[in-house]
């Protein structure tokens, strides 16, 4: 009896000791995370950093409640429509044909123009037309700061689109904090920009992370690959690319045999590609622009290198077939979009482009249009109020939306994560296929807005 | 050996570790009970500037005092107030580098008002303005968020980094991450210490860089990744870090994050989380610490930690009766709410500064004046 009352007594004194094990929690390993739980980006369950040691502390980017905006935006007085000429929409991309980024932000500003010039026809805002307020993302590193500050104080615009360039991207959302300007992004890869918190940004563009769990799952799970070379363009667009790639490599248990970098104006890959056929990789993945990937692709067989190539969404333009001709066969990249999709909003998109502009559309140009559109639709239905619109902006979230680009669907960060295209150059053409991630989960058809 | 005394032996020892073990987590559950007798001093009267009365309409961006003078940066120029009046409101037609107005740091040893701006740094002196910008000087870059002087030094946090200016030779030194650990050479806010200056460096963590050594350290989240906090004290909360404060009289730097909030006493990291604390929001614009108080601007209120007992006070507007409201969280988790008929000017919260035992709040809506109450028993 009394060991009885002992054991009893045990058990109670072991239930007050939890407060003392939830202070020495962090020390312990925690159980696996449960599968069922949403997991951030449509991560590869394989892929969440330390999720075979531990639950973390806290996860972010996963709750409804990731954007809080309290501030007073919403209570400032609307614009009088009656004394305005334009509603104005600020643009940024880099368009100076010496910045090398500068055919994605033609790209961008023809996609945007179009939109506008469509939305325009049809009655623009309660009668008056929207029109683009047009900066250049200059390729000097943060000479562009500026841009947003001018949009925001003398162009008077309601919100604004861009940019390609990463940094200056972060630069826009930075000051965006203070100024209250709604940014539609449409052309950077950088999944950065959507992890801040900042609840002024809605992203369209499939980033790196995308990009890179969608390669990983190719690569390794699909072709059976096991080693792998990297080769990265050494700027921000590279580095972050080529990180999100290696770190999911890394954890489904292929890390990366060699990892090496170029220069933005490499011509000559010799250096690096005798560094990466020494390593005796069985592929590489390529994270820069096309005509850097055209190159190597045209040396590395030069060399006797045969091994299969892949790479990130840059690089899927004809100009890479142009300069690797047959070298170029076999090449896999991520595509931003499926441009052989028959469906009518794709091709009637194609048709009016290609009509107003003399050239067909590429990703840029829809991510741009449906990134108009979206910004458009917006003001229309806020109204001439920065928070409102940034309400409207806000209202995508966990929905989809359906454009020229596709089917996009935004997450808890404004961020869009559709699953990707794949694209393959068989015969001197790029053939598409959409991304078949077994761990992709289609959203519910029932949250599109 | 009598099996029978041995039980008995072991029972009474179980029973005793038991009554131990159980007594223990009540102890510490009810100790704390202590500090509810104690209620902090609470600014419990608010004197607001908004369009109402003059101020200028929409942000306030900082808030600097100067003695009896108080400076106040906006989205519509720099607001100066004497003694509890606006007297001047400067704008760029006056001279200043930008309308949008950051920061400001006032030069005690001769009256010069440094002012960082969205268009580049200004120097009033005089009664004059004179400019500094990325082309017409060594200013990294025109979108000034932060300025402090050291000395003869002033330093200037911009977007394309860190600038030191010898303010006796006119001297321009740069910082980015081409000499310095900068992952990201985005800076925010920059905290002078004695022997160290603290940076805030969005997406760079918190860089402090030895003025005697000239070197410089890193603190980044040690986990690595965005997207999660891996164990609540792991080292700096997150990377993308708004402000730093140096506390020199607990010797401890406080970083404020759009992820909750981070402090190092140089052994120790302290994190806080609205899970875990009474801190308003994880979304914190700046942070200020003297004595035992850390103060959070949140944008769901103005937090206040008081380290000695763990307590929190949260100051914030009800939207719809103007009223204001203290939420008191007690270090038992007890909370304690106190209505008041002043309030701050709105509860989203950019930054705050000291004037004696008065605080000076800097809102989406307006400029804020706490007056200081005593503490009750």
């Amino acid at each position: 009896m009394r060991t009885k009352q002992c054991i009893t007594v045990l058990l109670l004194a072991a239930g007050g000791l939890t407060v003392h094990r939830a202070t020495a929690q962090a020390f312990l390993p925690a159980a696996p995370m449960d599968k069922t739980v949403m997991r951030y980006a449509n991560m590869p369950p394989a892929a969440r950093p330390y999720a075979s040691f531990r639950k973390p502390y806290q996860e972010w980017y996963v709750q409804p409640d990731t954007l809080e905006y309290s501030g007073a935006a919403r209570s400032e007085r609307d614009g009088d429509v009656a004394t305005l000429k334009t509603i104005n929409i600020g643009f940024l991309g880099p368009l100076d044909a010496d910045n090398e980024d500068s055919p994605y932000g033609v790209s961008m500003l023809h996609g945007a123009e179009l939109a506008v010039d469509e939305v325009n026809a049809s009655g623009g805002y309660r009668g008056k037309p929207f029109a683009l307020a047009i900066h250049d993302d200059q390729a000097l590193w943060g000479a562009s700061s500026m841009a947003i500050v001018d949009m925001r104080f003398k162009d008077q615009a309601w919100a604004m689109l861009g940019s390609v360039d990463s940094a200056s991207t972060h630069i826009e959302l930075r000051a965006t904090l203070k100024l209250e300007l709604p940014i539609m992004d449409t052309a950077t890869n950088d999944p950065t920009v959507t992890q801040t918190l900042v609840p002024w940004l809605l992203h369209n563009f499939p980033d790196d992370r995308q990009q890179g769990y969608a390669l990983a799952d190719y690569i390794f799970l699909q072709r059976h690959l096991k080693r792998i070379g990297i080769l990265q363009v050494n700027n921000r667009y590279g580095r972050v690319g080529k990180e999100i790639f290696a770190q999911t490599a890394r954890r489904i248990g292929h890390p990366p045999i060699v990892e090496v970098w170029f220069a933005t104006d490499t011509t000559d890959f010799s250096s690096q590609l005798q560094t990466i056929k020494a390593s005796g990789v069985d592929g590489l993945v390529i994270w820069g622009n096309a005509a850097e990937a055209g190159l190597i692709l045209k040396q590395m067989r030069a060399l006797g290198m045969q091994q299969p190539v892949f790479g990130s969404s840059r690089i899927c333009s004809p100009e890479v077939i142009k300069i690797a001709g047959s070298a170029s066969e076999g090449l896999t990249v991520i595509s931003a979009i499926n441009p052989t999709r028959d469906d009518p909003t794709w091709t009637g998109f194609q048709q009016r482009f290609a009509k107003r502009f003399g050239v067909e559309p590429d990703a840029y140009a829809a991510y741009a249009y449906d990134g108009a559109n979206m910004l458009m639709g917006s003001i229309s239905q806020a109204g001439l109020n920065r928070g409102l619109i940034m309400d409207a902006l806000r209202g995508y979230e966990m929905k989809h939306y359906a454009g020229v680009s596709g089917s996009a669907f935004f997450d808890y960060t404004l961020n869009n994560i559709a699953p990707v295209t794949f694209a393959q150059i068989r015969d001197g053409k790029f053939a598409y296929w959409p991304e078949r991630r077994t761990d992709w989960k289609p959203n519910d058809a029932a949250n599109a807005r | 050996m009598n099996p029978n005394k041995t039980t008995t032996v072991l029972q009474r020892t179980l029973l005793s570790m038991a009554l131990l073990l159980v007594a223990l987590p009540c102890a510490m559950t009810q100790a704390p009970a202590q500090n509810r007798a104690t209620q902090p001093a609470l600014y419990t009267k608010w004197i607001n500037y908004t369009a109402a009365n003059g101020f200028p309409e929409g942000e306030v961006y900082c808030v600097t005092v100067d003695g009896s003078r108080v400076w106040a940066g906006t989205s519509h120029g720099l607001v100066l107030l004497e003694d509890g009046r606006v007297k001047k409101i400067f704008s760029t037609d006056d001279g200043l580098a930008g309308r949008a107005v950051m920061s400001v740091a006032v030069d005690q040893q001769n009256g010069d008002v440094w002012i960082g701006t969205f268009g580049g740094l200004s120097l009033y002196s005089g009664g004059e303005f004179k400019n500094y910008t990325n082309l017409t000087s060594g200013l990294a870059n025109d979108l000034v968020y932060g300025v402090a002087l050291q000395g003869q030094f002033l330093w200037v946090a911009t977007a394309a980094g860190v600038n030191r200016l010898d303010t006796n030779t006119g001297t321009w030194s740069i910082f980015n991450e081409t000499n310095a650990p900068f992952n990201e050479p985005w800076a925010y806010g920059i905290s002078v210490a004695q022997q160290k200056v603290y940076f805030a460096v969005w997406g760079g963590g918190v860089l402090a860089y030895d003025l005697a050594k000239q070197t410089w350290k890193p603190f980044t989240d040690p986990d690595g990744e965005q997207e999660l906090v891996l164990y609540r004290n792991q080292g700096l909360i997150h990377n993308i870090v708004s402000s730093v404060s140096y506390n020199p009289d607990t010797k401890t730097f406080w970083a404020s994050t759009y992820f909750g909030l981070s402090g190092y006493d140089g052994r120790n990291w302290h994190n806080y989380l609205t899970k875990d604390s009474g801190l308003a929001s994880n979304f914190i614009n700046a942070v200020q610490s003297r004595g035992d108080d850390v103060w959070a601007s949140t944008q769901s209120g103005l937090s206040q930690l008081d380290t000695n007992t763990n307590t929190w006070t949260t100051y914030s507007r009800d939207p719809k009766t103007g009223r204001g409201e203290i939420l008191i969280t007690h270090a038992d988790g007890s909370k304690q709410r106190i209505a008041t008929e002043t309030s701050l000017a709105h509860s989203y919260i950019l930054n705050t500064a000291f004037q004696g035992d008065d605080i000076w709040v800097a809102t989406a809506q307006g400029l804020s004046h706490g007056i200081h109450a005593q503490p009750k028993e």
